[in-house]
C-alpha cells in the first residue's frame, strides 16, 4: 500500500513486525500451554492501512467475516478488531476446547467464548509486546463476537470511535493447526493522536531520527 | 436510457430518477433514509451515521447527521420536480451489532432512528416502510420506478418493504 511510506517508514514497519512476532510468540507460548500441545503461529503481514480499505483487504464490503471486537485503553485508546473467515471458527473453537474439528455446525455459545477467549489471548500479546518495545501502555477491554457483513461491523465501530485516525495497523496472524492453515487479522484502529505518540516512541526507544 | 446503480457510500446523500437504482451496501449502526415520489418517480438516499450536527462543532459533512443529510436531500429533490406532498420516506439500518460497546445513554443505531424519525414528523413525511434495529447489518437496493426496496441480510432471505 502506498499508505505505508506516507505513514510509516520502512524502518518503522520493520519493527512492527519485530513487535508483531514476539506477540505471537507469547500468543503461541499461552495457547499451546492451555491446549497442551505446540500450537505455531507466524506473522505473514504487517502494515498500515487507510481505514476505507479495510473492507476490500477483508474481501469486500458485503463478504461474511468473523469480527472480534475489544475497546483498547491507556496510552492509546481506541479499538481492537481481529478478523477471522467465518469458515474457520470451527476450527478455532475446536482449537482452544481441544476436541476434534466438527463440521460446520451452527456455533454453540462455547464455541463463541471459545473465538473470544483467543482474540482476547492475541490481543493481550501483542499490546505486551507493545509495551515491551516501545513503552506504550494499553489494556483491552471485554471481547464481543460478531458475525455480519464486512462493511457494516466497520461502519458501527468507525461511528463509534468518532474522534479516530484514518489508518488502521495490521498484523496477519496464521495459525498452523493439524496442518490446516488459519489466518487471522488484527487491526488497531487508534483515536486521534495516537499515530503522533507510536512514532514519538518509535524514536525514544529505537533511538531512529525523529523524521514522523 | 441504460439503467444505473448509483452507490451512496457512508456519509453521502444522493438523489436519482427512474429507471435508475441508489444502493448502499452494509450499514450497520448507520441509517439509511430514502425518499420517493412515485408519481416522478425520483428519489434519495441518505447514508446517516450520526443523529445530530448540533454537538459537532466541525459539522461541515451534510450528509453525516440525520438533520443536514435529510433536509438537503428534499431540497434536492424539490429543486428535481419533486412534490413534498407526495413524498413518502423508508428506513433500513440501525442495527446495534455491539453489545459491549458503551451505550451512552442509548446505542447509536437507535438513537439515528430515533433522530431520523423525529426530523421526518416535523418535515411531514410520512414513512411507508421500514427494516430497522436487530443485530445484523443490512444492504439495500432502492428502485426508483416503484420506490420498493429489496433488502439484503446475511444468511437470511430478502425481503421487499
Amino acid at each position: 500500500m502506498e499508505m505505508d511510506e506516507e505513514v510509516f517508514s520502512d524502518f518503522q514497519l520493520d519493527a512492527l513486525r519485530e513487535i508483531g512476532n514476539v506477540g505471537a510468540g507469547h500468543a503461541a507460548t499461552a495457547l499451546s500451554q492451555m491446549v497442551g500441545r505446540p500450537i505455531n503461529m507466524s506473522i505473514t503481514k504487517v502494515m498500515v492501512l487507510p481505514t476505507e480499505g479495510i473492507a476490500g483487504f477483508l474481501g469486500g464490503i458485503e463478504k461474511n467475516v468473523a469480527a472480534v471486537y475489544m475497546p483498547v485503553y491507556g496510552d492509546i485508546c481506541g479499538v481492537v478488531l481481529i478478523f477471522f473467515p467465518v469458515e474457520v471458527l470451527p476450527s478455532l473453537a475446536s482449537l482452544l476446547l481441544q476436541r476434534n474439528s466438527q463440521s460446520t455446525e451452527e456455533l454453540t455459545e462455547l464455541d463463541r467464548s471459545a473465538v473470544k477467549e483467543l482474540g482476547s489471548i492475541l490481543t493481550g500479546s501483542y499490546l505486551s509486546a507493545l509495551f515491551r518495545f516501545i513503552h506504550i501502555q494499553m489494556i483491552h477491554g471485554v471481547p464481543t463476537l460478531v458475525v455480519d457483513m464486512a462493511q457494516a461491523i466497520l461502519d458501527t465501530v468507525l461511528v463509534d470511535l468518532e474522534q479516530k485516525e484514518d489508518v488502521a495497523i495490521v498484523i496477519e496472524t496464521e495459525f498452523l493447526e493439524r496442518e490446516k492453515q488459519l489466518t487471522g487479522s488484527f487491526f488497531l484502529l487508534p483515536e486521534t493522536g495516537s499515530l503522533t505518540k507510536i512514532f514519538n516512541a518509535f524514536s525514544k526507544t529505537l533511538e531512529m531520527p525523529g523524521d514522523a | 436510457m441504460p439503467e444505473m446503480e448509483w452507490v451512496v457510500g457512508i456519509a453521502e446523500t444522493k438523489t436519482a430518477m427512474s429507471p435508475d437504482r441508489l444502493l448502499a451496501i452494509g450499514l450497520g449502526s448507520c441509517v439509511a433514509v430514502t425518499v420517493h415520489d412515485c408519481q416522478k418517480k425520483i428519489g434519495g438516499l441518505a447514508h446517516i451515521m450520526l443523529p445530530s450536527s448540533r454537538f459537532h462543532a466541525k459539522a461541515n459533512v451534510k450528509g453525516k447527521y440525520a438533520d443536514t443529510a435529510i433536509k438537503a436531500m428534499v431540497e434536492e429533490l424539490a429543486l428535481k420536480g419533486g412534490e413534498k406532498d407526495r413524498f413518502e420516506a423508508k428506513l433500513v439500518g440501525g442495527a446495534n451489532m455491539f453489545s459491549t460497546i458503551i451505550q451512552n445513554p442509548l446505542p447509536i443505531g437507535t438513537r439515528n432512528l430515533m433522530a431520523v424519525r423525529e426530523i421526518l414528523v416535523e418535515m411531514k413525511i410520512p414513512i411507508t416502510g421500514e427494516d430497522v434495529g436487530g443485530t445484523q447489518g443490512r444492504s439495500l437496493v432502492f428502485n426508483l420506478s416503484d420506490g420498493k426496496i429489496l433488502v439484503r441480510k446475511i444468511n437470511q432471505s430478502d425481503i421487499w418493504i
